[in-house]
């Protein structure tokens, strides 16, 4: 798309006159267009929803379905209109990848807009758990000042050779390292941990042999479960290997529980689970088609 | 007391102060809860800057000048309109103009599903391939695979397994897609037979999901006893 | 209160109480344990150990410390691997802003270790190059196996005593041009960055991978459909490679360290320093494992006897 204008047209000197101006532009462009998009009337939102849909799945599309030259020098030109096209999805691909990541930056601030709306609601209207809200807040605006702090002090090439020794941190790198290793790590750990008690507990009172299926689940986890055991696959393979002299062609080399679990791993366990996913990957590839072409329930509605 | 010591006693307590929701829900649990949403989301404000948008929209907007001898970069103004673009997903919050928080959104979708044949195609398409194994055996010298066979030979055993391969996937997969009401008897009992076999999957993720859950507890019980206590508070290690 | 109820009905804090001591006690003595690697571990360890050392390899660390207990242990035996065979290598995360910085912290605890041997510890710029963090994995991976170079513009790195610099100033990316030019992508996962992996990379170049144990039955499909040249499991996997790099592949007579399907001898690292999360949490999984299969069954039972109970209250009832 940079290419329909000369390159001078889109790009300045760092700090230049020109490029100010321009993003000055290019802002109030931005605005007047948000703007505008207020003033829609309704029947044209689903279309202009719709639009942005299929123009973005479009691309891929096409740079994927597309024929491609074989070669491309840095200074070729296209011969034909196809080879302009393709030579224009591949220049653009990058384009393409880096307009996403941006845009998912921004929506992943969307995130933290909403905590903080509600947490500031919670504070400001004195909620029982307005303390709670505070100490929330509190963390995330500590967190994010040393992270950063500790950020502009490394962009200095001595200070962050300096800091290689915890010796030298000063209060903004201790600050970032007791936030981050000292306490969000050990909770993000303790929080994922805590899934143990859980599930022990659930197998306990509901992992009961009821019927078939919970018969087989219940066998083939035990048996998952016995074989990761290092010293009971041992023993129990060492037993079996002992009755057969190791010969791998005896039938008794089948009760070996390494033997089993793999032969219950490759032929029943992986098409099994193979077939989950593909009958997800028919879904999501039917989910896709039906996004793009804007026939999913409530797409731009 | 040093520096290492009150890191780690921070973190005992906090992890502490998280597990004692396994007694009863109480303020503790709750105001460590708070820190950890807190803390988690200062940190994703700081990478969202430093990481992502600093280097891949301000820094490419604005243009750097020349590091260490590498080239200086134009600054390209047209980055500016991604921002209105982003911020209209802010707009999920009006009760007026929400819709225009879709525009965004059915972007980020579009790339996606855009995506889809291709990437299908890729990770289905050589599992499809790897799941059409012979059936019929080639060699009939043995009934299992001897020490000394051919990469090519098919023997007894071996079909047998492939057989029993192309039964689970084949009926596992008749069970997904024949989810709704089947009258056909032979169809009903090859999707009972998918359903026991996708029971032995699911035993399989039981299991593996038991060792991960087991060693993450496992994990926060050394840094309790052995990082904590025996090396900080006795300082043996 | 019948022995069926009480077996069925132990005190949620006494089953909590158990585990806890089943976790904790353990972990005190050193019990060395019998090991026999899965063969995808072996797979990967035999592509990791014969990697060509002056071509560079894409690690892609995606895990944080809520799974610390087995992907650190399986992060820091990759890390020891390109350490010690001076493996050239380019780090990103795509699934959680925290993961680059909780790889930057395993790097540096293994970079401790090399210096506590006089060993020159990996320096930053010159022997690997940090990306950081890309959202939205999905795209960031289509990116980078499409039109690496551009997805990678503007990125800066820090070298040591230097300001943040352009990450193609480094020697590590001087002939990287596509993901082809890496010859391997090694991705160390909690999260479904290894699918995104697989869909969009895959036939570009080679794939390992190193999961939590929850997403090992998954991986497995793409292992045994060639999609990938090795993989390693959960904690299980964390202790194989840590065994393998101990004792190496089809070097001694032991039968569990052989690999009959390519007998050339791989030499591990003996006597150094191999040792991580994967020996010292193995042992205790056991006891942990012996717990819940324990508890299952007493459950069961305990199901058992009520049905029985309640069958003979009714035969006394008519």
């Amino acid at each position: 798309m940079f290419n329909l204008l000369p390159i001078a047209f889109w790009s300045d000197p760092a700090g230049s006159s020109a490029l100010t101006g321009k993003i000055v532009f290019g802002l109030l462009l931005g605005v007047g267009l948000l703007f505008a998009l207020t003033k829609v009337p309704t029947q044209m939102r689903r279309s202009i929803v719709f639009g942005g849909t299929f123009l973005s799945g479009l691309f891929y599309v096409l740079f994927y379905l597309w024929p491609q030259p074989i070669t491309r020098g840095p200074n070729d030109v296209p011969r034909d209109a196809v080879e302009g096209v393709a030579f224009w999805l591949k220049d653009s691909f990058s384009v393409v990848v880096n307009f996403t990541q941006i845009i998912s930056g921004f929506m992943l601030g969307l995130g933290v807009y909403s905590l903080l709306r509600i947490h500031l609601t919670r504070i400001a209207k004195g909620h029982k758990d307005a303390f709670f809200s505070f100490v929330l807040l509190g963390s995330m605006v500590a967190m994010a000042f040393f992270a950063y702090g500790d950020y502009i002090l490394r962009l200095d090439p001595v200070k962050a050779q300096e800091l290689e020794n915890p010796d030298k941190w000063g209060p903004l790198t201790r600050g970032r390292d007791l936030l981050f290793d000292g306490l969000l790590q050990q909770m993000d750990a303790a929080m994922f941990s805590i899934i143990a008690f859980f599930i022990l507990s659930a197998a306990y009172r509901a992992f009961r042999v009821r019927s078939v299926e919970a018969t087989i689940l219940l066998a083939t986890a035990l048996l998952v479960i016995l074989s990761l055991m290092g010293l009971v696959a041992d023993r129990v393979d060492g037993f079996f290997g002992g009755l057969v002299a190791n010969d791998p062609n005896d039938f008794f080399e089948n009760f070996k529980l390494t033997t089993l679990r793999n032969f219950i791993g490759d032929n029943l366990q992986t098409p099994s689970i193979n077939g989950i996913t593909l009958g997800t990957g028919i879904g999501a590839l039917a989910m896709g088609l039906r996004i793009w072409l804007g026939l999913e329930k409530g797409s731009g509605n | 007391m040093s520096y290492p010591f009150i890191k780690a006693l921070v973190g005992v307590l906090a992890t502490v102060g998280l597990y004692s929701v396994l007694y009863k829900e109480n303020k503790f649990y709750r105001f460590f809860e708070h820190v950890f949403l807190g803390l988690a989301t200062g940190w994703t404000i700081f990478v969202l800057w430093a990481e992502v948008l600093k280097p891949s929209w301000y820094e490419k907007m604005m243009g750097t000048p020349s590091v260490n001898g590498g080239p200086a970069t134009d600054g390209q103004w047209a980055y500016i309109l991604l921002l209105p673009l982003g911020l209209m997903a802010y707009f999920v919050f009006s009760k007026k103009h929400n819709w225009m928080s879709r525009i965004p959104i059915g972007i980020i979708l579009g790339l996606w599903s855009g995506q889809q044949v291709q990437v299908w195609f890729n990770t289905y398409g050589p599992q499809i391939k790897g799941a059409m194994k012979p059936i019929l055996p080639s060699a009939f010298s043995s009934f299992t695979v001897p020490a000394n066979a051919s990469a090519v030979d098919v023997y007894p055993s071996q079909a047998l397994s492939n057989l029993l391969y192309i039964v689970t996937l084949l009926s596992v997969l008749s069970y997904f897609l024949f989810s709704f009401e089947v009258k056909n008897k032979a169809i009903i009992k090859f999707n009972m037979l998918g359903r026991y076999l996708l029971m032995i999957g699911f035993g399989a993720i039981f299991g593996s999901t038991v060792m991960t859950r087991f060693t993450l507890l496992i994990d926060r019980m050394y840094f309790i006893w052995i990082e904590f206590f025996q090396q900080q508070v006795l300082g043996r290690g | 209160m019948s022995i069926a109820n009480k077996l069925q009905t132990l005190p949620k804090t006494a089953i909590y109480g158990i585990l806890i001591l089943c976790t904790s006690l353990p972990l005190f003595f050193q019990i060395p344990l019998p090991n026999n690697p899965d063969q995808a571990s072996k797979d990967f360890f035999r592509e990791m150990m014969t990697l060509d050392a002056s071509k560079p390899v894409l690690l892609s660390s995606d895990w944080t410390n809520s799974t610390r207990g087995e992907s650190k242990g399986q992060m820091k035996s990759v890390l020891r691997m390109f350490m010690r065979r001076g493996q050239k290598f380019v780090l990103y995360s795509t699934a959680d802003p925290q993961a680059p910085q909780v790889a930057l912290d395993v790097i540096a605890e293994v970079n401790r270790e090399r210096i506590k041997k006089n060993q020159e510890p990996y320096k930053r710029f010159e022997d690997y190059v940090v990306l950081g963090f890309f959202p939205n994995a999905e795209a960031a991976i289509n990116g980078l196996a499409n039109d690496f170079k551009a997805t990678v513009k503007g990125r800066k790195d820090f070298p040591v005593g230097k300001e943040a610099t352009d990450v193609f100033q480094s020697p590590v990316l001087k002939d990287v041009d596509s993901i082809k030019d890496f010859q391997m992508v090694v991705v160390v996962t909690a999260s479904k960055t290894s699918n995104f992996t697989v869909e969009r990379v895959y036939g570009k170049t080679k794939l390992a991978f190193a999961v939590t144990g929850v997403m090992g039955p998954e991986t497995k499909v793409y292992y045994q459909s060639k999609q990938l040249v090795g993989f390693v499991n959960g904690l299980k996997g964390a202790f194989d490679i840590e065994q393998l790099m101990e004792k190496g592949l089809n070097v001694d007579s032991s039968a569990s360290f052989r690999d009959d399907t390519h007998p050339a001898p791989v030499e591990g690292f003996k006597g150094d320093d191999n040792v991580g999360q994967g020996t010292r949490y193995f042992p205790t999984l056991h006891f942990a494992m012996a717990l819940m299969i324990i508890m299952v069954i007493l459950g069961n039972v305990g199901m058992v006897l009520a049905k029985k109970d309640s069958s003979k209250k009714e035969l006394g009832g008519r």
